[in-house]
């Protein structure tokens, strides 16, 4: 690595490059041992810094379209300003930052890391989360945690209508109003333990867990197997 | 996919960019929709009790023909020129009959290849297959004018690519529609509408949108009542646009299937599928309010100036 890489992080603009361009250029600093990059002028673009798999800390400097951070294992990524659909989509492993709101589908099937948005995310926020851990300052859309598999799921202020809808397992905190739980979603006593995760994963944010009334959502397991006198629970879910 | 957007200036000055900025705002969507485009503006309303309409010819349409048959129907004040298409301005003010859905059967079967492209005092509809570019060239859309319109970019996933199934769709007078998303319960709609009268061009089913709205506006409901029956009759994934001469609404189902992101800024309002589009306004100001609508959310814009909203606020006020 160069002096200069040590001193300033390189940044990379993306007027005049094509997103395959800049995805690969992201890689090829990575692979040559730049540990963070500043990403110039997104202007709102699909697919920045999907796929990429080293411990690189991108920070983006504007708005970003969708699927950002898509399928990384091990990605920094700090967006400054709102995200579109499906920001964090399969991650792997790693950490995204949006310091504004997020369109819907945050966190889509994500098996692990963190994505943590600042402001508020829209519908079908954490849908089919598969591990990690998704933190929403602000409020989340309907049908949040849809099909949720695993890992934690914490908003801070309100969920919409049917949050944890058909949710087979994992843990989802509630810091605002729920304006109605899914099938099969139930809530749950508050722990110790409970309170100690949140103040593990909210504090590096700035967030404080004794600020919020957190309430906890679980699977009720009612619906793991159908039986026909639920027929009915299975006929009013969503 | 498909794209869809659209604006509304809210400063006088501004009209003589409607078609550069709607054209620039669909240019990044044509990503979302590649087999056709369509834009309708609305400018200023001509003379009282006379009409535009815009025509479409395909090749070896005899337009003495046409001409002679219109003015037949009635009378004919103007002829203008542009591209394939041909605008007339017709005159109603004369004690004829005239019944817009009657008067396009005819000419449809007086002349199959023609398109009738859009009839109002303040719209004109212009489409084209393909990419977006073959659009704005054909008719230089940058140059055109007006207080407010809507625009799409198609991906066809329910019926065929060609003019009669691009957005903008309209039925009535001034009144017209882009939409993204698929109708589920379209034929059984279809056939309700059509036993009450309406009439279907196509088969494309954005078309049941504006004719479920022209149905209700015929039944004496508002643009608002319309809607919020709309969102109880119309079963699928949507999120389009309507638009009259005083207003424009955005309309998403409930449960938001489809993007679409609101721009609003003391000029103008303008709504695109994706926030990509807005920065390519011509004075983008990212201080404006953007959001998102909510699901099942309905959101509508009256047309006015700075000086009309002063006039009712003035007349509220005293």
């Amino acid at each position: 690595m160069t002096e200069s890489l040590i001193l300033s992080p390189p940044t990379l603009d993306c007027t005049g490059l094509t997103t395959r361009e800049i995805n690969q250029q992201l890689k090829k600093l990575a692979a040559a041992g730049a540990d963070t990059v500043d990403l110039l002028n997104p202007q709102g673009r699909h697919n920045l810094a999907v796929a990429i798999e080293a411990p690189l800390k991108v920070r983006i400097r504007g708005p970003v379209g969708y699927y950002c951070g898509g399928l990384s294992e091990g990605v920094d990524i700090e967006v400054d300003g709102p995200c579109g659909w499906s920001v964090g989509e399969n991650l792997m492993a790693g950490r995204i930052l949006v310091k504004g709101n997020a369109s819907a589908c945050a966190a889509a099937s994500a098996h692990g890391g963190t994505v943590c948005i600042l402001g508020s995310a829209g519908p079908r926020a954490g849908i089919s989360l598969k591990g990690g851990t998704l933190i929403v300052q602000g409020n989340v859309g309907h049908s949040s945690a849809f099909m949720m598999q695993a890992g934690t799921f914490i908003i801070c202020g309100d969920a919409g209508h049917s949050l944890g809808d058909s949710l087979y397992d994992g843990t989802i905190y509630v810091g605002g109003e729920i304006a109605s739980l899914g099938a099969d979603a139930q809530l749950a006593p508050m722990t110790d333990e409970d309170n100690a995760l949140l103040e593990q994963q909210l504090s590096p944010y700035g967030l404080a867990t004794q600020d919020y009334a957190f309430k906890k959502i679980v699977c009720a397991k009612q619906l793991y197997h159908f039986k026909a006198q639920d027929f009915s629970k299975f006929k009013d879910a969503y | 996919m498909c794209g869809i957007a659209g604006i509304i200036y809210r400063d006088e000055s501004l009209v003589g960019h409607l078609g550069a900025d709607l054209a620039a705002l669909i240019q990044p969507l044509e990503s979302r929709g590649p087999d056709s485009s369509g834009i309708a503006l609305y400018t200023r309303p001509i003379a009282a009790g006379q009409v535009k309409l815009v025509l479409r010819g395909e090749a070896g349409v005899d337009w003495g023909a046409v001409q002679d048959w219109i003015e037949q129907a009635v009378p004919v004040l103007d002829t203008h020129v542009t591209a394939d298409d041909r605008r007339f301005i017709l005159d109603l003010t004369q004690d004829l009959p005239f019944q817009v859905n009657e008067f396009r059967r005819a000419l449809r079967t007086a002349f199959p290849s023609l398109h009738v492209m859009s009839l109002g005092q303040g719209l004109e509809i212009y489409k084209e297959v393909g990419a977006v570019d073959n659009l704005i060239q054909k008719y230089g859309l940058t140059t055109f004018q007006g207080t407010h319109g809507i625009a799409h970019t198609r991906m066809a996933t329910e019926s065929v690519v060609d003019i009669d199934h691009c957005h903008p769709f309209t039925t009535n007078f001034d009144l017209a529609i882009v939409h993204n998303g698929q109708i589920s319960n379209y034929y059984r709609l279809r056939f309700q509408l059509e036993r009450a009268g309406m009439v279907f061009e196509t088969h494309n089913d954005s078309e049941t949108i504006v004719n479920y709205i022209h149905y209700q506006l015929l039944q004496g409901k508002s643009l608002e009542e319309s809607l919020e029956a709309l969102l109880h009759d119309i079963d699928g994934t949507y999120t389009f646009l309507v638009a009259t001469p005083d207003k424009v609404a955005l309309v998403r189902d409930k449960f938001a299937a489809k993007p679409a992101v609101i721009y609003e800024a003391a000029d103008k309002v303008a709504i695109a599928s994706e926030y990509r589009s807005l920065l390519q306004l011509s004075n983008f100001d990212p201080n404006a309010l953007i959001r998102e609508p909510d699901a099942g959310e309905i959101n509508i814009w009256p047309v006015t100036t700075p000086a009309q909203t002063a006039a009712v606020l003035s007349v509220i006020g005293s």
